[in-house]
């Protein structure tokens, strides 16, 4: 179980996750979704004790992952796939990360075979392509036997046979009652391999539901609110954990709140509303919509430029 | 079966048993990264690297060939100079001198080879992207830097008492030619190897905290040579006491007071110099321990 509780972090004037909250259970596959630079990687590297979160905190069944007394058998991370010295070989990367744990040669060999790297264990990492650094990258993540799963991206660069063999995997590790937490920036991967959805852009969570819940569109409540205070609004509304774009002069849309929730902070801070339409779409149309979003977010300081 | 142990292990690590670590530890072996379990990845990662291991092969290549050239050298002198009556009463006592310097002479490149294995050993991790499997089992961070620190400093220190013992071994009997005397066995022979021996295993300790504190190899490697190459000799032709004086408290001086059979003068006394040479260790050491546990990697 992983729990994550108000993470943040901040780089300098760029925030890159901004006070995410969730909680990944044991016994299913839960997918973090999210375009690229929203912040998953970040979070991920957090849960893993890598980078120090801005505040917040984030707990690995129960403890930081620091206080473990043996992190690798309790958390198994595929992060990134070049996380190797190019000059070594997989097998000698694979023991000198067994025998922090005094983790027995035996399980490296294991590990080796499971991955399919047999052919390639003994030649230098640094000559492997994305898929082979993939599976090394698994190799690694598996060696503890651990009870939690961590993977960034791991069908990244896999070829189709791969990518099968990365979801049935998954959907095996987490049959046998482990905690799996896997990102991606593809909602048809996420929909084929993950049991519960965490959907994040921007360094915000924008859904977090069962994924049959957001493909039949109902894990996702946004609504769409005018108002003539759209400044004091969206500020209202991001204390209470809304994500909020501005499609246009006092024109919201308003993520993670219920109609009723966006119409008693208007009322309370007596700010006028003039329209409260909830909006019904898939997540595949918000997802687009996200990322669509996000490329905009980043040609805007060239338009600056510009001016 | 596995999962169970992990379990139970780690929902016991919140409160401790009554009966305390030590006794848990008798029952069970301990299951995560101890000191040792540390520091044997960390001579895996050292001994499977084909250039830490070209490294250290230059490094007795050198030795030996200095130490070859600087007998054959001294001889040379040594011959001229009895041509010369005058100089020869003088070359009587410094022949010798320049004698028992020999298999120590080519310890300059040593100190540079093994210093930037030292960077090197540690900015690798960071520019491979491998720090994040390195500090992902080792989240404490600390072990697995003094681990390397370990092996860095001892595959120093050995390799440079072996080099220098392979280069007294080819001078001895080429000084024998020209009817001078090298005894390896005088203590005076070995005070030379030992202190060069520990002082470039602290070049090595101050290259290694070098490419943690710059996570970058050129960085660090320049800025080594920066220390030991360019400082000694830019203090020198910058007039002015102050810079005659701190010249003396360069890493790079102190060898000199700590091998002189007298004292020297314009150098520190052995005493002094040691106190220097452990400060340059300790200083960049503690740093880089302290930024290396609060950055992120």
């Amino acid at each position: 179980m992983i729990e994550a509780n108000g993470l943040t972090k901040v780089y300098g004037a760029k925030t890159a996750v901004a006070g995410v909250s969730f909680t990944v259970k044991a016994g299913q596959v839960t997918g973090f979704l999210g375009p690229n630079g929203a912040g998953k990687s970040t979070t991920m590297r957090m849960i893993m004790g890598l980078d120090r979160p801005t505040s917040g905190s984030v707990t690995v069944n129960g403890l930081p992952y620091v206080r473990h007394q043996a992190p690798l058998r309790q958390v198994g991370a595929l992060l990134d796939a070049k996380a190797v010295h190019t000059s070594r070989s997989a097998y000698n990367h694979l023991l000198a990360m067994a025998a922090t744990h005094g983790i027995p040669k035996a399980r490296v060999h294991e590990v080796i075979e499971m991955t399919g790297l047999e052919a390639v264990a003994r030649k230098k990492a640094g000559g492997f392509s994305l898929g082979m650094g993939q599976r090394l990258g698994i190799a690694a993540a598996l060696l503890g036997d651990p009870q939690t799963l961590i993977l960034d991206e791991p069908v990244n660069g896999l070829d189709p046979e791969g990518v099968v063999w990365v979801r049935n995997l998954v959907r095996y590790l987490a049959g046998q009652g482990r905690t799996v937490f896997l990102s991606s920036h593809l909602m048809s991967e996420m929909a084929q391999t993950a049991d519960h959805l965490i959907v994040i852009g921007r360094g915000r969570v924008i859904a977090d539901a069962p994924i049959k819940d957001i493909i039949t569109g109902k894990g996702q409540s946004r609504v769409r609110v005018r108002t003539d205070q759209p400044d004091r609004l969206h500020q209202l509304l991001t204390q209470r954990g809304a994500s909020i774009d501005e499609p246009e002069r006092e024109l919201l849309e308003v993520t993670g709140l219920e109609p009723k929730t966006i119409a008693a902070a208007a009322l309370e801070n007596q700010v006028m509303v003039y329209e409260l339409t909830p909006l019904v779409a898939s997540l595949e149309e918000a997802y687009m919509e996200l990322t669509k979003d996000d490329v905009e977010y980043h040609s805007l300081p060239a338009a600056e430029v510009s001016k | 079966m596995s999962s169970t142990t992990t379990e139970s292990l780690s929902s016991r690590e919140p409160a401790p048993s009554p009966a305390g670590p030590a006794s848990r530890n008798a029952k069970r072996p301990h299951p995560g990264p101890t000191f040792f379990r540390v520091l044997h990845s960390e001579i895996i990662k050292f001994r499977s690297l084909l250039s830490t291991l070209i490294l250290l092969a230059s490094t007795a290549v050198v030795m030996v060939g200095f130490g070859a050239l600087s007998a054959w050298g001294t001889g040379q002198f040594t011959n001229a100079a009895t041509r010369d009556p005058q100089a020869a009463a003088r070359m009587a006592s410094q022949g010798g001198d320049l004698a028992i310097s020999a298999p120590t002479s080519g310890i300059a490149f040593a100190q540079l080879i093994l210093g930037s294995l030292g960077v090197l050993l540690m900015s690798s991790e960071f520019t491979t992207g491998m720090a994040r499997s390195t500090f992902a089992a080792v989240p404490k961070r600390i072990p697995a830097f003094a681990a390397k620190l370990v092996v860095v400093m001892v595959t120093s220190f050995v390799v440079t008492a072996v080099s220098t013992w392979l280069a007294g071994l080819v001078a001895v009997p080429i000084l024998d030619n020209y009817g001078l005397k090298l005894d390896m066995g005088s203590s005076q022979s070995v005070k030379l190897l030992l202190v060069n021996s520990i002082y470039v295993a602290a070049v090595a300790a101050i290259g290694m905290a070098l490419g943690t504190l710059l996570r970058n190899s050129a960085g660090g490697i320049m800025s080594l040579v920066g220390i030991f190459f360019v400082a000694p000799l830019a203090f020198q032709l910058i007039p002015g006491d102050f810079f005659k004086e701190a010249r003396k408290y360069l890493p790079g001086n102190t060898v000199e007071p700590l091998t002189a059979v007298q004292h020297v003068p314009d150098t520190l006394e052995a005493w002094q110099a040691g106190m220097v040479l452990g400060a340059w260790v300790v200083v960049p050491v503690l740093l880089a321990a302290v930024l290396l546990k609060r950055r992120d990697v």
